[in-house]
């Protein structure tokens, strides 16, 4: 379960404070629901996503995670470019705890990954879809309850993509998914429930169609 | 939160205590900085050894050419090599710790890392990496024949300890100011660049009169270079205002003073 309250952020700039981009969010998310984060670009999805993965931190408000939430996926942070990506995926399995298992993990991120002898070069030398291979399959490597996922099934090419969505898929259905994307058949795909940001306010829908149509609703005008 | 809630103890099969995630970041962190540390560039481990040996070399040489064979009673390469060796342990500690959040930034994404983690991890390193080229480039002295044997070992230790607490104690605060204030990150590095001259490392602060030795003896750093030379011969004529007390005083503030600044902002480190 994921409780928002009266979250408020604004980021520093240069010349003090920006504008308010989320202003008094409220939300409950219970166990094993797929949310879909809805709204126009610099709505504030990422950032409230941040914020809910406690990555950064609200100026006003808080919020309260009852469960394993994963890293925020897909932002192209938490990588070296100096380390191979096998020194960089045994990091994140060491912080997470998995000291003994190293090797089972390392096995399972190197074969979904599918970069090849890419995986022992430096992080540095890989393209943005390599790059994206690598951290979504450390992502699956783990057991969170949820997962925060940003655009992450529209990274790498056709092929790759098919396979994320399945795992995707299969994820989605025994763990909690909170994502944002733009495609709306990705969010009909995994979401049954969706967020509509709009003006600093989130906004819930049951159903993500319900999410989509009022967010269409604006864009007519 | 780095804390798991009772509620999820429950809910989770494998909640971890706190104390058990930080000694896990620490760990990963340690292999992490070190592998970076030593290999991230072209036999970059070659340069952490071959940085301090050029500054003896260089001393050396030209206190060869002006006849200076021993200072303060004691051998020149030695007095040279201690005092910068000693300097060194205080100075990459410092810069690494005070270093060590900026160019971490990217394991932020990670919740469990938090900034005080990258800092101390650092600091840990460098000192234990200062251990490992003193005593190389000691033993490489010994090959040239000077006397390397400290005459009170421990005295030694007691110095590059101390040194070290210190490195991390101004690393410390200075990785909160140049954090959160950019324009004092600047003012710091302004501050360490006559460090080298002042601290004793090129000429022996027991030539300087009074009252100017004592303004040059406020810097705990001097204290520590002649006390690791005094631990090196018994003979030599260190500074007499000496004091260990005081490189140690000074260490425990500061280094209370960072933990206090890292846990008071700690929040406000990672927030964008």
């Amino acid at each position: 379960m994921i409780i928002a309250k009266d979250v408020h952020k604004r980021y520093l700039t240069d010349h003090g404070p920006g504008r308010w981009v989320l202003q008094g969010v409220n939300f409950t998310i219970p166990p094993k629901l797929n949310v879909g984060l809805i709204g126009a670009n610099g709505a504030g999805k990422s950032t409230l996503l941040q914020i809910v993965a406690g990555v950064d931190h609200p100026n006003k408000g808080s919020v309260e995670r009852q469960c394993k939430v994963s890293w925020p996926m897909g932002f192209g942070g938490g990588l070296q470019g100096s380390l191979t990506g096998r020194q960089n995926s045994k990091f994140v399995c060491r912080i997470h705890g998995h000291e003994d298992d190293i090797p089972d993990r390392l096995a399972f991120i190197q074969d979904f990954a599918e970069i090849g002898d890419a995986f022992d070069h430096p992080v540095k030398s890989y393209s943005s879809g390599m790059k994206a291979r690598l951290q979504f399959a450390m992502s699956l490597a783990f057991d969170f309850d949820v997962y925060i996922s940003d655009e992450v099934t529209s990274v790498g090419d056709a092929a790759f993509r098919n396979k994320a969505a399945a795992a995707f898929k299969n994820l989605a259905d025994k763990a909690g998914l909170i994502m944002v994307a733009h495609g709306e058949a990705t969010l009909k795909q995994f979401c049954s429930a969706g967020i509509w940001i709009h003006d600093g306010k989130a906004h819930w829908f049951d159903q993500i169609d319900d999410a989509l149509k009022a967010y269409k609703d604006t864009l007519k005008k | 939160m780095r804390c798991f809630t009772f509620q999820q103890r429950t809910a989770t099969k494998m909640a971890r205590s706190p104390s058990a995630i930080t000694l896990a970041v620490w760990k990963a962190l340690f292999l992490r900085e070190a592998v970076g540390r030593l290999f991230s560039g072209r036999a970059t481990w070659f340069w952490l050894l071959a940085e301090p040996m050029f500054h003896v070399a260089y001393l050396v040489f030209i206190f060869t050419g002006i006849r200076v064979s021993n200072i303060g009673g004691i051998d020149t390469t030695i007095w040279i090599m201690v005092g910068m060796l000693a300097y060194f342990m205080f100075n990459r500690t410092g810069t690494q710790v005070k270093n060590a959040i900026n160019a971490n930034q990217a394991l932020f994404a990670y919740r469990q890392v938090k900034p005080v983690d990258t800092v101390l991890v650092r600091g840990a390193l460098e000192g234990f990496l200062m251990i490992i080229i003193s005593s190389i480039l000691l033993m490489c002295a010994a090959l040239f024949n000077h006397p390397i044997t400290p005459s009170n070992p421990l005295a030694v230790l007691e110095a590059f300890f101390g040194l070290w607490l210190v490195g991390m104690g101004f690393g410390l605060v200075a990785s909160i100011f140049s954090e959160l204030v950019p324009e004092l990150g600047r003012v710091i590095n302004l501050i360490m660049m006559p460090l080298y001259m002042i601290s004793g490392v090129m000429f022996p602060i027991a030539t300087v009169p009074q009252p100017y030795r004592d303004w040059l003896l406020l810097n705990p750093v001097a204290h520590g270079l002649e006390a690791a030379r005094l631990g090196f011969a018994g003979n030599y004529h260190a500074v007499p205002e000496l004091s260990i007390a005081y490189i140690y005083s000074f260490a425990l503030v500061s280094i209370f003073l960072g933990l206090a600044l890292h846990r008071r902002f700690a929040q406000r480190l990672t927030t964008k």
